[in-house]
């Protein structure tokens, strides 16, 4: 199934090059959750990270379905 | 004494009479410095019913004991006063070089009263204290009068000035410092300008003792190091200040947009900080001191929108670019230059506009009022909007007023998205419910710098919470209040200090904001005297509000945020659930169900009963 990963800010810098605006799409398979499909990229997948599944706060074994955006970037206090 | 002065400048406009008084170290300990002290001499001596562009309120630059000591980010202050745009408290924070030059003045703070009989500036060079005119001035942008008052002065001294938009009154007028730093929010720089008083010039080399000046050097350097991820060469503050924001509010579904009509905006790609970086970023700028160095000297090399200056950073891009649908950066950041040259607020700035745009495409106000068309996205009737606003010209006039009246006045108040007249800012509480509460609740109107809980909600500071439920929202709120007064009265910025709030395992305990106090003026805080010290400023700040006659009846949100669900985003479909948190809050803050604090609150926290 086709998902999508979107890496905000200086996250980018772990996209491959056929990424366009900070998203790749991803063809995995069927059971693939949020970690496994975040663990692909080269980003701390600890406390500095803020990952959400359309947006929304999940636990990172939530499965993901045709079509998901899974989007990660760094916990910092900003605004 | 170590780490405050403990003296106080106080200048009559009226008079011209400048004296200067010592402060009682008690009082200096129970409300810690910066916007604890301000609250206490307001409260104490002015009448919160006055007319805030009056000669009789209180116009106070405030320092706290951190700033301009080794401390990371002590590089801040505050400007206290009565604000006219919401008729609340207004507590405006800014830093760059001018909080420390003005601590090395002698004083801990400044008090304005009165209001002189034509423009002038104060210039304060430690115990050398004048009043000049500052008729040559006077019309004069920011950057501009800050040049003029150097050269004559000292180009050791430092500037905080407004521009025209002070100088005409209107409501989202800041008080500029180092040109580009703004004491933005609340109509602070209206203040300023109906005292006549165009600028204040601080200089001087005297530094309060630290109490223990080679420990203060030791927590500063381990505090540096020990700021996460925010400090690492790298990381998103750095490359991008605040400007990489809009990719995360966009993809929480919270990003202001066109006047909240929506909460994602289809072209943020234009507008957000990698578009910024590519085109027209120069270098980042930091406050004195600042391991974070948020902010963005930019450049828009040729074009209509040629100029050179600093931002756009994320509030500014949520409310004149998203808020007013702009999707066309340069004229984004020429924006920008102009509310930091004319002196405006750029969050009610453009606010104030979108609701024009919106009340102008539903046809409530027309073409023939406002001079040309204003739809959402069209980026030179925004820029045309803001020359009127700050010159107080044509339907400038009305939008000088903020988003409330403009809209009250042409029959729609619904479309005002404000608390306590005061415009949101770049998180819609409709997909961020603890901002909600915030929000209504706020001594300074609607705000995200008084109790920034996006920074769990969006940001994982230090942990995620979820941005949709209200669950433990009350205690929350609560919490970051506190530590923002906390924060504001120490003299430190909030995107480092915020670490310095929670303990290891993530709660709640200020051992290294209070050590850091502790090592600068020996006053022996524990951690929980700290925080109770905020709660003391936090509510005698609520006393204050609830005699200005903005008490517990403001604290509410707006019809939009209430009974329009959000059409897009991960949020569709909800609306801000306000009645849910808004009892558990006042409890937790030990005020009484209808929102007023409490006798046993009151005396627990040594506050006067009445």
């Amino acid at each position: 199934m086709m998902i999508r990963v979107k890496l905000i800010a200086n996250y980018r810098e772990a996209l491959p090059p056929e990424a366009k605006n900070g998203v790749v799409e991803l063809n995995v398979p069927a059971g693939t959750t949020v970690y496994d499909a975040i663990s692909r990229f080269d980003i701390p997948l600890n406390d500095e990270s803020v990952i959400v599944l359309n947006g929304l706060t999940v636990d990172m074994d939530t499965p993901l379905k045709e079509g998901d955006m899974v989007t990660a970037f760094s916990a910092i206090a900003g605004g | 004494m170590y780490g405050w002065h403990l003296r106080i400048l106080r200048v009559n406009l009226t008079t011209r009479k400048v004296t200067t008084e010592d402060v009682d170290p008690k009082i200096a300990r129970d409300y810690l410095g910066g916007r604890g002290w301000a609250i206490h001499y307001m409260y104490k001596e002015m009448d919160p019913s006055v007319d805030p562009l009056s000669p009789e309120n209180m116009l106070i630059f405030a320092t706290g004991p951190l700033t301009a000591t080794p401390a990371p980010t002590g590089n801040r202050y505050m400007v206290v006063t009565k604000s006219p745009l919401t008729g609340a408290l207004a507590h405006s924070n800014s830093g760059g070089e001018f909080p420390t030059w003005m601590k090395r003045t002698g004083f801990d703070m400044f008090i304005f009263e009165g209001k002189a009989s034509e423009p002038v500036y104060v210039l304060v060079n430690e115990d050398q204290i004048e009043v000049k005119s500052a008729a040559h001035v006077w019309g004069k942008d920011t950057h501009e009068t800050t040049d003029i008052l150097k050269a004559e002065t000292s180009t050791e001294a430092r500037v905080a000035c407004i521009g025209p938009a002070g100088e005409n009154l209107a409501l989202m007028a800041a008080i500029m410092n180092d040109k580009h730093r703004a004491a933005a929010r609340s109509g602070v720089g209206a203040v300023m300008g109906s005292k006549n008083l165009k600028a204040v010039v601080a200089m001087g080399n005297k530094n309060p003792p630290l109490h223990d000046p080679e420990g203060m050097r030791s927590i500063s350097v381990e505090t540096s190091k020990n700021v996460g991820a925010d400090v690492k060469k790298g990381s998103n503050m750095r490359i991008y200040g605040t400007s990489y924001v809009p990719q995360v509010t966009n993809t929480l579904g919270i990003l202001p947009t066109r006047n909240f009509l929506q909460g994602t905006f289809e072209h943020v790609h234009n507008i957000d900080g990698d578009a910024l970086k590519d085109n027209y970023l120069i270098r980042h700028t930091p406050c004195y001191r600042c391991p974070l160095s948020c902010g963005r000297l930019t450049e828009v090399p040729d074009g209509p929108y040629k100029g050179k200056g600093e931002g756009p950073e994320y509030e500014t891009i949520s409310s004149l670019g998203t808020g007013c649908g702009v999707s066309n950066l340069a004229a984004l950041v020429k924006a920008n230059y102009l509310c930091n040259e004319y002196g405006m607020d750029t969050i009610t700035t453009g606010m104030t506009i979108a609701v024009a745009m919106e009340m102008y495409e539903k046809g409530y106000i027309s073409e023939d009022v406002i001079g040309m068309p204003l739809k959402f996205g069209d980026h030179d009737a925004m820029i045309e909007m803001i020359k009127l606003m700050a010159h107080n010209k044509g339907f400038g006039k009305d939008l000088a007023m903020g988003s409330y009246r403009l809209a009250e006045k042409y029959g729609h108040p619904e479309l005002a998205v404000t608390t306590r007249k005061q415009e949101f800012p770049g998180y819609d509480p409709r997909g961020s419910q603890g901002m909600g509460l915030l929000y209504a609740t706020s001594n300074k109107g609607a705000s995200h710098m008084e109790g920034d809980v996006a920074y769990e909600e969006v940001f994982g500071v230090p942990v995620k919470e979820n941005p949709l439920t209200t669950e433990g929202k009350p205690e929350l709120v609560k919490h970051f209040q506190d530590s923002f007064a906390l924060i504001d009265s120490s003299g430190l910025c909030v995107f480092v200090a915020i670490r310095y709030v929670f303990d290891k395992n993530r709660m709640i305990w200020p051992e290294t904001l209070a050590a850091m106090m502790n090592l600068t003026t020996g006053a022996g805080y524990t951690p929980e005297e700290v925080m109770k010290a905020a709660d003391r400023v936090y509510t005698l700040e609520r006393m204050f509000l609830i005699k200005a006659g903005s008490g517990p009846e403001w604290d509410v949100l707006p019809y939009r945020m209430l009974h329009e669900p959000l059409p897009d985003g991960p949020a569709k479909g909800m609306v801000a659930e306000l009645d849910k948190m808004l009892p558990e809050f006042y409890e937790k803050r030990g005020w009484d169900e209808k929102g007023y604090p409490t006798k046993e609150k009151l005396m627990e926290l040594g506050l006067p009963l009445n």
